[in-house]
C-alpha cells in the first residue's frame, strides 16, 4: 500500500480503522500540548505502565505546539521511531508497539512498549547437562539475543534482522562474528531467507527447510541447538546462527555430521572421559543401525558367522516361533516404534499404562506366548537404547535401521555392505554451504581431528576449525586448502 | 532422471519389500538345517557310509540342553552320501560347524584323499576341521556315550584340544595339513587314532606300571597325565584315547607311532611349553619318579645335504622344573625350584634321544616321510634334490642333540 | 586459478586402500598354479612395472600441470584424444569384468551357503552406477575413509595367519623357472595396472615438492603388503595353495583362538570386502568418464548406465562361459592390459617434455 500519513488526524484515524478492525486494538485520544493525538496499540501485548510513563505523562506535561521537528523530543522513551506511511504504522502496531499520531503532523511516532508473556529461561528438555550451564533458549528473540550478548562481548558480534512471512512477519535474526564467518555465506543466507515466500513462519524448522541446499535429502544440512553456550561456541568457530522469533531452537550453518556427536558436556569434563563418551556414542549409533540387520542376515544367510554355542542358543529360542527371523525382527521393530511414538504424544498421566503395556504385555507376554523370541526382543531393545545416545540424529538413524533391516532380510550381508558403501558415497559428496558433511574425516582435515572422535586438551583446540571456512584454511597454510 | 527420482525410489523400495516378504526365493530356514558337528565315514560294501552327528537344540521349560542325533547315508561319493542323509532326514545338511571328521579303519587300505578331497575342496566345510582315525568303525565311535559330554564328537574334540598348542600327547591334524602333506613332495601325513576305552580297563591301565614308553637303561618314561578323559566312577561309560598316531603314505596307512613316539613327534613340530615329562629312574635306594614341567623348549631342525649324504640335525633345548617328585624325602621345599639331579637330566635326555631316533627308524621302515625330509631337501638342499630324493629316507643320518636344563 | 579435484594425501590413501585389496581373492591361487612357491616373485614383477609407470608419471607431474586429457588434446587434437580415451574406456570395462565375476563367486561361495539366486549381487551394480555419476573428487574423499578399513582388515587377517605360516615354504627361490614366473605375471596382468588410474590423476592434484616421494612410498607399502600376503598365503597352504580359490576366507582360520571364540576373522574379511566393492567400482567409474568424454552425452547418467548395464548383463548371463572367458582374458587380453597400463602412459613422458619446451619457448 505504502500510502503516506496525512496531516489531518481525522483522516489518519479513518484510514487506519479500515485495517485495524480487531476488537483488541485500542484507540486512545491523547493531548500532546496544544494538539490532539491518537495512540494506537494492541491491548494485551503492550506494557501499559510503560505507555503511561514514557508516552502519556510527557505528552501531558508538554505545553507547546508539537511539530515535526520537536515531536521526538517530547517523549522519554529510549526507543522511538518515526513512521511516515500507513504500512509501517500497521506493522508497528501489529508487532506490539504503540503508535502515536498527532493532528497537523504527517508523521507518527512508534514506541517500543511490547510486553509478550515469555517462558522463563530453563534447561532445555532435549539437552540435559550434568556439568556446565543450564540455560536454554526461549521463544522470545529478544531474550535469546540477550543470552548470546551476555556471552560474547565483542564488537565482532553482528546481528542482522529480517522479517519473514507474509502474514506472520516473523523476525529472523542472522548472528555471526565478523571476520570469523564467511561473508559470502552470510550474504547467501540472507538472500535465501529474504526470498522465502510463505504465509507464516511458525518455527525455525520452516526456515531450515527453505535454507537447506538439498531439499529432498534425508540427512540434516542445518545444525540446531537449544543451548546458548553451544551456540556461542559454534558462532566463534565461524558458523552463522539463525534465530527465529517464536522458536527456542536456533539454527546454525554450515553443519558437520560430527557436531551432533559432540556433546556440550565433553568440553566441561576431562578429555579422557569426553573421548570415551564420544567413542561410545559412535559405536552405539553403529550398533543401533546395524545390529538388527546383521543379526537377521546372519540367521538367514550366514550361519557360519555365529559361533556354534550361540547358534544353538538362538535356535533353541526360536523353536516354535511362527515368523521367520526377518519378519519377527521387523514386527518387533514396528512395535518398538509404535511405543516410541505413543510415549511422545501421550498425556503424562497415562504414561504408566504404556510402560506396563509395552514392557510386560507386549514384551514378556509375547515371548512367553512364542510370538517373538528373546534374542529378537533383546536386540531391538539394545538397538533402541543405543539410538538415543545421539538424540539429534534419532530420526535419521531410525529410518536407516529399517532400511538396513529390509536389505539384510532380502539380500543378506553383502547387501548391507553395498548399502553402507552407497551411503558412504552419498555422504562424502554431500556438502552444505561449502562444508563437506563428513569433514574432518572426509576430506581429512588434520587440524580439525583434535575435536573429532577424540577431544584434545582445550589449549590444542584453540585454533579455529578449517572445515567450515575454506578461505581461513587457505590463509593459515597453503597446504590445508581441502578438497 | 531427477524428475523420476521419486518413482525410481518407490520401485526400488517395492522390489526390496517384495524380496523381504517373499521368502527370498527358496532360502532355507535355520530351523530346517541340520547343524552337523561331526562326520564319520566307513566303507560298507564298496560304498561310502557316512554318519553325521547333528546337534539338536531342545528347549525345555527350565533350561535349554542340546542333544544329538545321528543319521547315516550311503553313496558312491562322499557328497552323495551326505546328500543322502539330508534326503533321509528332511533336513538340509549344514556343514559349516563340522569340526571333526572320523575315518573308519575300513578305509585305511584305500587312498584316503578320495574321502578328504570333498571336505578340502568345498567351502561349505571348514578345512580346519580335525581328522582322526577310528580304531574300528567310525560310526561305532560316534555312537559311544561318554560322561564328558552328551555329544560324543564334542567329547572327542575335548581330547584333541585339551591344551591346544601345549600338549604333546596327541598329534592333532586338520584337513588342510593332511592334504598339504599328501600333495607335497613327501606325500605323507598323519592323524591321531582314537580308541575307545572302558572305564574299568582304564583303571587297570593306570594302576599298572604305565610302561608305554621306551625302556631306558636306568628307568622308563611314561606318558604324562594321560590322554584319556575321565575321572568318573560310572561303569560302562566310555572314554577316548588318542595317544597313538597313524602314518599315511599317499593316503594309505603304512604304520603307527606309539605313545612315546607321538610324544617325541610333537616336540619336533609343536609349541610344547607347559607340557610335562614323567621320568622314573633308579635313585640311591629306590626308583624315583619325577614329573618335570617344560617351561621353555627350543627345537631346531636343520637339514644339510652335501656330496657325502644327508644329515638332519635336531637340537632340542628344554628348560624345565620339577612339578612333582614321589620320593621318601619329606622336605617341604623339594619340588620348588630344586635343581635337577644330574642323573635325572641324563636319563631324560637319553630317553628323548632314543624316542627321536625311533621316529627316523619308523620313517625308514614305513617309507613314510612324515618328518618332511624330502620337502626339506627340496628347500634347503635343492642342489642335491634330484640326486637324493628317491632314497633320502634311507640316506638321512639323524644327529639328535637333547639338552635338558633346570634351576641352577 | 586451477581448481584441483584431488590431494596428494588422497592419492596415497587410494593406493593404500585399493591397490592391495583386489589382489587378495583369486589372484594368489591363480599365480600359484603357474609359479608355485615363486608366486611372490611374479606378483613383484607386476607391481614393479606399475611402480615404474607411476614413477614416470610423477616426472610428468613435476614438469607440467596439465591433465592427461589436456595433454592428449594438445598433442593429437580432439579427435586423436577421443580415440585414445575410447581405448581406455574399453580397457577399464574389460579390466572390471574378471574381478567383478571373481567377487560374485567369492560372495556366493564364501558368504551365502544356501541362496539359490544371483539377486544378492545386484546392489553392487547400483553402487558402481552411483559412483560413476560422481566427480573425481569423490574417489579422493572415499579413499580418506576406506584406507582404514583395508589396513585394519589386513592387520587382523595377517596377525591371525602369521602363527600358521611356514615362511620356508617359498624356498628355494626361483626354482619354478623364469618361464613359469613370467607367465604367471602375464596371466595376472588383469589385476594390476594402477598406473592407468594414476594417469587420470595427473593434472588433477597440486604437485608439491615431496609429493612424488610420498606417493611412491605409499605405493611401495602396498607392494610390500601384497608380496607379504603372497608369501603368507603360500606359507599357510604350501602344496595345496593352488586349490584355495578364495584365499581371504581361508587364510586366518587355523589359529587356535578361532576354535575357542568362533570365526571373528570374518570381521577382517568383511572389512576387506567393503574396501573391495569400491576397488571394483573404480574401473567402472573411469570407463564411464572416458565414454562420456568420447561421446559427450547430454545427460551425465547415460555413460554410467551403459557401462554398468554391459557389466551386469555379462556377469549375470555369461556365467556358463566363465571358464572360456577366463582363458581369453588371461591368455590374449593380458597383453592389452599391459600395454594400456604400463606402455601407453609413457607417451605422456614424451608429450610433457614437448609441453615443457613449448612453455620455455
Amino acid at each position: 500500500m505504502l500510502m503516506n500519513l496525512f496531516s489531518s488526524l481525522q483522516k489518519n484515524t479513518e484510514k487506519i480503522k479500515e485495517f485495524l478492525t480487531s476488537s483488541d486494538v485500542a484507540f486512545t485520544s491523547v493531548k500532546v500540548g496544544k494538539a490532539k493525538g491518537l495512540l494506537i496499540f494492541i491491548k494485551d501485548v503492550v506494557d501499559k505502565n510503560t505507555i503511561g510513563d514514557l508516552v502519556l505523562r510527557p505528552a501531558e506535561k508538554f505545553k507547546g505546539k508539537p511539530t515535526k521537528s520537536n515531536l521526538l523530543t517530547i517523549f522519554l522513551s529510549p526507543e522511538l521511531k518515526t513512521v511516515s506511511d500507513f504500512d509501517t504504522a500497521l506493522e508497528e502496531v501489529l508487532s506490539g508497539n504503540a503508535v502515536l499520531m498527532v493532528n497537523g503532523i504527517d508523521i507518527a511516532v512508534s514506541f517500543e512498549v511490547k510486553k509478550f508473556n515469555d517462558r522463563a529461561v530453563t534447561e532445555p528438555p532435549t539437552s540435559v547437562a550434568i556439568k556446565g550451564p543450564r540455560e536454554g533458549f526461549v521463544e522470545s528473540i529478544t531474550v535469546n539475543v540477550s543470552l548470546i550478548r551476555r556471552r560474547i562481548k565483542s564488537t565482532a558480534l553482528q546481528f542482522e534482522q529480517l522479517s519473514v512471512g507474509k502474514h506472520s512477519k516473523t523476525t529472523v535474526a542472522l548472528c555471526y562474528m565478523k571476520g570469523f564467518a564467511d561473508k559470502k555465506l552470510v550474504n547467501k543466507l540472507k538472500r535465501r531467507i529474504e526470498a522465502i515466500d510463505i504465509d507464516a513462519i511458525i518455527d525455525s524448522s520452516y526456515v531450515s527447510k527453505f535454507v537447506s541446499e538439498h531439499k529432498k535429502s534425508l540427512f540434516k544440512q542445518i545444525g540446531n541447538t537449544e543451548k546458548p553456550d553451544v551456540l556461542v561456541s559454534r558462532i566463534i568457530e565461524g558458523r552463522v546462527a539463525i534465530i527465529v522469533d517464536g522458536s527456542p531452537i536456533v539454527l546454525t550453518v554450515p553443519y558437520l555430521l560430527i557436531e551432533d556427536f559432540q556433546s556440550p558436556g565433553d568440553y566441561y569434563a576431562s578429555p579422557y572421559s569426553a573421548t570415551t563418551a564420544r567413542i561410545i556414542r559412535i559405536l552405539s549409533v553403529t550398533l543401533s543401525v546395524l545390529l538388527p540387520a546383521v543379526f537377521v542376515a546372519a540367521e538367514l544367510f550366514h550361519l557360519q558367522l555365529i559361533p556354534l554355542s550361540f547358534l544353538l542358543t538362538i535356535v533353541n529360542s526360536i523353536q516354535g516361533i511362527p515368523l521367520s527371523p526377518s519378519y519377527e525382527m521387523f514386527f518387533t521393530l514396528m512395535i518398538f516404534e509404535i511405543l516410541n511414538e505413543a510415549s511422545v504424544r501421550m498425556p503424562k498421566y497415562v504414561g504408566m499404562v504404556v510402560s506396563i503395556v509395552g514392557g510386560l504385555v507386549l514384551g514378556e507376554t509375547a515371548v512367553n506366548a512364542g510370538i517373538i523370541s528373546p534374542p529378537a526382543l533383546m536386540i531391538i531393545a539394545l538397538s533402541g537404547i543405543c539410538l538415543y545416545t545421539v538424540p539429534e540424529l534419532e530420526q535419521i538413524f531410525s529410518f536407516l535401521r529399517f532400511l538396513m533391516l529390509i536389505i539384510a532380510g532380502s539380500l543378506g550381508g553383502y547387501g548391507i555392505i553395498v548399502a553402507f558403501a552407497i551411503l558412504l558415497t552419498y555422504l562424502v559428496s554431500f556438502e552444505s554451504y561449502g562444508a563437506p558433511l563428513l569433514a574432518p574425516f572426509s576430506p581429512l582435515v588434520k587440524n580439525d581431528l583434535k575435536d573429532g572422535f577424540y577431544r584434545s586438551f582445550l589449549k590444542e583446540t584453540s585454533s579455529l576449525p578449517f572445515s567450515l571456512n575454506k578461505r581461513r584454511a587457505n590463509k593459515r597454510t597453503a597446504k590445508e586448502n581441502f578438497i | 532422471m531427477k524428475k523420476h527420482r521419486i518413482l525410481w525410489i518407490i520401485i526400488l523400495f517395492a522390489f526390496a519389500t517384495v524380496l523381504f516378504f517373499s521368502n527370498d526365493f527358496g532360502l532355507i530356514d535355520v530351523e530346517k538345517e541340520a547343524i552337523i558337528t561331526a562326520v564319520a565315514i566307513d566303507n560298507e560294501d564298496g560304498k561310502y557310509s557316512v554318519t553325521v552327528q547333528i546337534a539338536v537344540p531342545e528347549a525345555t521349560s527350565t533350561s535349554a540342553q542340546n542333544t544329538k542325533t545321528q543319521i547315516t547315508g550311503k553313496g558312491d561319493t562322499i557328497g552323495g552320501a551326505i546328500k543322502n542323509t539330508g534326503d533321509v532326514s528332511g533336513w538340509f545338511p549344514q556343514l559349516a560347524f563340522c569340526n571333526l571328521i572320523i575315518i573308519g579303519n575300513s578305509l585305511c587300505s584305500t587312498d584316503i584323499i578320495k574321502v578328504l578331497d570333498f571336505f578340502a575342496k568345498t567351502l561349505r566345510v571348514q578345512d580346519s576341521a580335525q581328522i582322526v582315525l577310528a580304531d574300528n568303525s567310525a560310526r561305532e565311535l560316534l555312537e559311544k556315550t561318554t560322561p564328558l559330554d552328551n555329544i560324543s564328537s564334542f567329547a572327542i574334540q575335548k581330547i584333541l584340544f585339551k591344551n591346544p598348542g601345549f600338549d604333546t600327547d596327541v598329534a592333532t591334524n586338520d584337513i588342510k595339513t593332511f592334504c598339504a602333506g599328501y600333495y607335497d613332495l613327501s606325500g605323507s601325513s598323519f592323524m591321531p587314532i582314537v580308541k575307545v576305552l572302558d572305564f574299568n580297563a582304564k583303571q587297570e591301565n593306570s594302576n599298572g606300571s604305565s610302561s608305554q614308553g621306551q625302556q631306558g637303561s636306568n628307568g622308563q618314561q611314561s606318558s604324562s597325565d594321560g590322554s584319556s578323559g575321565g575321572g568318573s566312577e560310572d561303569k560302562g561309560k566310555n572314554f577316548f584315547d588318542a595317544s597313538t598316531t597313524a602314518l599315511f603314505l599317499k593316503g594309505i596307512k603304512v604304520g603307527e607311532l606309539n605313545e612315546a613316539q607321538t610324544h617325541a613327534f610333537n616336540f619336533l613340530w609343536r609349541n610344547v611349553k607347559g607340557t610335562t615329562l614323567s621320568v622314573n629312574y633308579s635313585g640311591a635306594n629306590e626308583i624315583e619318579r619325577y614329573l618335570l614341567k617344560v617351561l621353555r623348549c627350543n627345537t631346531k631342525t636343520k637339514l644339510k645335504a652335501d656330496d657325502k649324504g644327508i644329515k638332519m640335525k635336531v637340537e632340542v633345548d628344554i628348560y624345565c622344573k620339577i612339578a612333582d617328585h614321589n620320593s621318601g624325602d619329606h622336605n617341604a621345599n623339594l619340588s620348588n625350584n630344586k635343581p635337577l639331579p644330574n642323573d635325572l637330566i641324563e636319563q631324560t635326555e637319553n630317553i628323548l634321544k632314543n624316542n627321536f631316533n625311533d621316529l627316523f627308524k619308523v620313517s625308514k621302515q614305513t617309507n613314510c616321510d612324515f618328518l618332511q625330509i624330502r620337502q626339506r631337501l627340496y628347500r634347503f638342499g635343492h642342489k642335491y634334490y634330484e640326486r637324493y630324493q628317491k632314497d633320502c629316507l634311507d640316506l638321512v643320518k639323524p644327529e639328535i642333540s637333547v639338552r635338558i636344563s633346570g634351576q641352577k | 586459478m586451477k581448481t584441483y579435484q584431488l590431494k596428494t594425501r588422497q592419492i596415497c590413501f587410494f593406493f593404500l586402500a585399493f591397490t592391495v585389496v583386489n589382489k587378495l581373492f583369486t589372484l594368489p591361487s591363480l599365480t600359484t598354479s603357474l609359479a608355485k612357491e615363486d608366486l611372490w616373485i611374479s606378483s613383484l614383477i607386476n607391481l614393479t612395472l606399475d611402480f615404474l609407470t607411476i614413477f614416470a608419471l610423477l616426472i610428468v607431474c613435476k614438469r607440467q600441470n596439465l591433465s592427461f586429457l589436456e595433454l592428449l588434446e594438445k598433442s593429437f587434437g580432439k579427435m586423436g584424444a577421443k580415440i585414445v580415451i575410447f581405448l581406455y574406456a574399453l580397457y577399464f570395462l574389460l579390466k572390471a569384468y574378471m574381478p567383478i565375476n571373481e567377487q560374485k563367486s567369492f560372495v556366493e561361495l564364501a558368504l551365502y551357503i544356501n541362496l539359490t539366486t544371483d539377486i544378492y549381487f545386484l546392489p553392487f551394480f547400483a553402487l558402481a552406477f552411483f559412483l560413476a555419476l560422481k566427480p573425481l573428487k569423490t574417489i579422493g574423499r572415499i579413499s580418506d575413509i576406506v584406507w582404514l578399513f583395508t589396513v585394519i582388515g589386513l592387520t587382523l587377517l595377517i596377525t591371525l595367519s602369521i602363527s600358521n605360516t611356514d615362511f620356508y615354504a617359498v624356498l628355494p627361490i626361483g626354482a619354478s623357472g623364469v618361464k613359469k614366473i613370467f607367465s604367471a605375471s602375464y596371466v595376472g596382468a588383469n589385476w594390476y595396472g594402477e598406473g592407468a588410474y594414476f594417469l587420470f590423476f595427473i593434472g588433477n592434484f597440486k604437485f608439491g615438492k615431496k609429493d612424488g616421494a610420498k606417493i611412491l612410498s605409499c605405493y611401495a607399502v602396498g607392494v610390500f603388503i601384497v608380496t607379504a600376503f603372497m608369501i603368507i598365503f603360500y606359507g599357510v597352504f604350501t602344496s595345496i595353495a593352488f586349490r584355495q580359490s578364495f584365499a581371504l576366507t581361508e587364510i586366518a582360520k587355523y589359529t587356535t583362538v578361532i576354535n575357542n571364540i568362533g570365526r571373528f576373522d570374518y570381521v577382517g574379511i568383511l572389512m576387506l570386502l567393503f574396501s573391495n566393492v569400491f576397488a571394483l567400482s573404480i574401473p567402472v567409474f573411469f570407463s564411464a568418464k572416458c565414454l562420456d568424454y568420447v561421446f559427450n552425452f547430454n545427460k551425465k547418467w547415460i555413460a554410467p548406465l551403459i557401462v554398468t548395464a554391459i557389466l551386469l548383463l555379462t556377469t549375470m548371463y555369461l556365467n556358463e562361459f566363465y571358464a572360456t572367458l577366463q582363458k581369453v582374458f588371461s591368455l590374449y587380453l593380458s597383453a592389452f592390459f599391459l600395454i594400456m597400463a604400463n606402455v601407453l602412459p609413457l607417451i605422456t613422458l614424451f608429450f610433457s617434455r614437448k609441453e615443457k619446451k613449448n612453455e620455455k619457448a
